[in-house]
């Protein structure tokens, strides 16, 4: 007896609507980390050689020197932030791939056809 | 009639799947805002314009003339963190579970704080402010022009990644 949802198929569209999503954002967060690492590092490079040099004077050291370390807070915040509105894409994909699967499945285990329907009961109530 | 009752039966079977399932689609971050996207556009351009004035150091003699670049640019990013600021993170089963496991990691959580772009808001607003005391009190060097050009670009970053991200 074969079952009235596809599972293998439901899996296989659960796995494309996972992977879609998943490839499109994975090219976004690794573009984005790779640019604050480096520009992380460049400015840290920069406050280093400023101070050494005297061109980064006493009145800008400190906050120089602080704002490094709030930045690479800051960027792992916003790479937390941007995993969380991924992981919320793909749980709603998900949702919407079991969503239209099971509908499909109960639809179809029933021979529910709307016009169908319609027409029976206009024939039982004339 | 029973025909008629069974198939009724059925219809609010698959109804109430549709239903139950549309129920399980969650929200984890807060909603897109054009607004704040545009405004980021917007004081990205004004910030730029005035670190390539600057970019060969600024003199505090010549301070007033830049003043008021200096507070409408603070002022539109201030505007632009409250607005970004304004919008509640949302919470539910699914944070609370992700907070709960990095919570056991040891790792800080989002709980109770803004969205990240509204931090990086904030620190574009006080580096623009450090700048613009500076400047006023002894002038900027090109390299410091450098560096708080360095600082706001990449909070720009973070700020714009985040919000453009939100469309979804």
């Amino acid at each position: 007896m074969t079952t009235p949802i596809g599972t293998a198929q439901l899996i296989k569209d659960m796995k494309d609507a996972a992977t879609g999503i998943l490839n499109k954002d994975v090219t976004t967060l690794r573009g984005f980390s790779e640019r604050q690492i480096t520009a992380i590092a460049q400015q840290s490079e920069l406050v280093a050689l400023g101070i050494a040099s005297g061109q980064i004077t006493e009145e800008t050291r400190e906050f120089f020197l602080d704002s490094i370390e709030d930045m690479a807070l800051n960027f792992a915040k916003t790479l937390r932030g941007l995993l969380m509105v991924t992981i919320e894409k793909v749980w709603n994909a998900l949702v919407g791939v079991t969503k239209s699967g099971a509908t499909s499945a109960a639809l179809q285990s029933h021979h529910f056809w709307w016009p169908v329907s319609l027409d029976v009961m206009r024939r039982r109530l004339s | 009639m029973n025909y008629l009752s069974v198939r009724n039966t059925r219809l609010a079977f698959v109804a109430f799947i549709a239903v139950f399932l549309s129920a399980c689609a969650t929200t984890l971050a807060p909603n897109y805002d054009k607004a704040i996207v545009d405004g980021l556009v917007s004081v990205n351009q004004k910030m730029m314009e005035h670190f390539a004035s600057t970019s060969s150091g600024a003199s505090k003699s010549d301070y007033d003339k830049r003043e008021k670049t200096y507070n409408c640019i603070i002022g539109s990013i201030d505007a632009l963190a409250i607005q970004a600021k304004a919008r509640p993170i949302p919470k539910n089963k699914i944070t609370e579970k992700v907070n709960e496991y990095l919570r056991s990691r040891g790792v800080e959580v989002l709980e109770g704080e803004d969205a990240p772009s509204a931090t990086a808001l904030e620190k574009i607003s006080e580096t623009i402010t450090k700048m613009r005391e500076t400047d006023k009190k002894q002038g900027v060097t090109a390299f410091e022009v450098k560096a708080f050009k360095g600082q706001a670009v990449i909070y720009l970053d973070q700020a714009m990644t985040y919000e453009s991200f939100l469309e979804r």
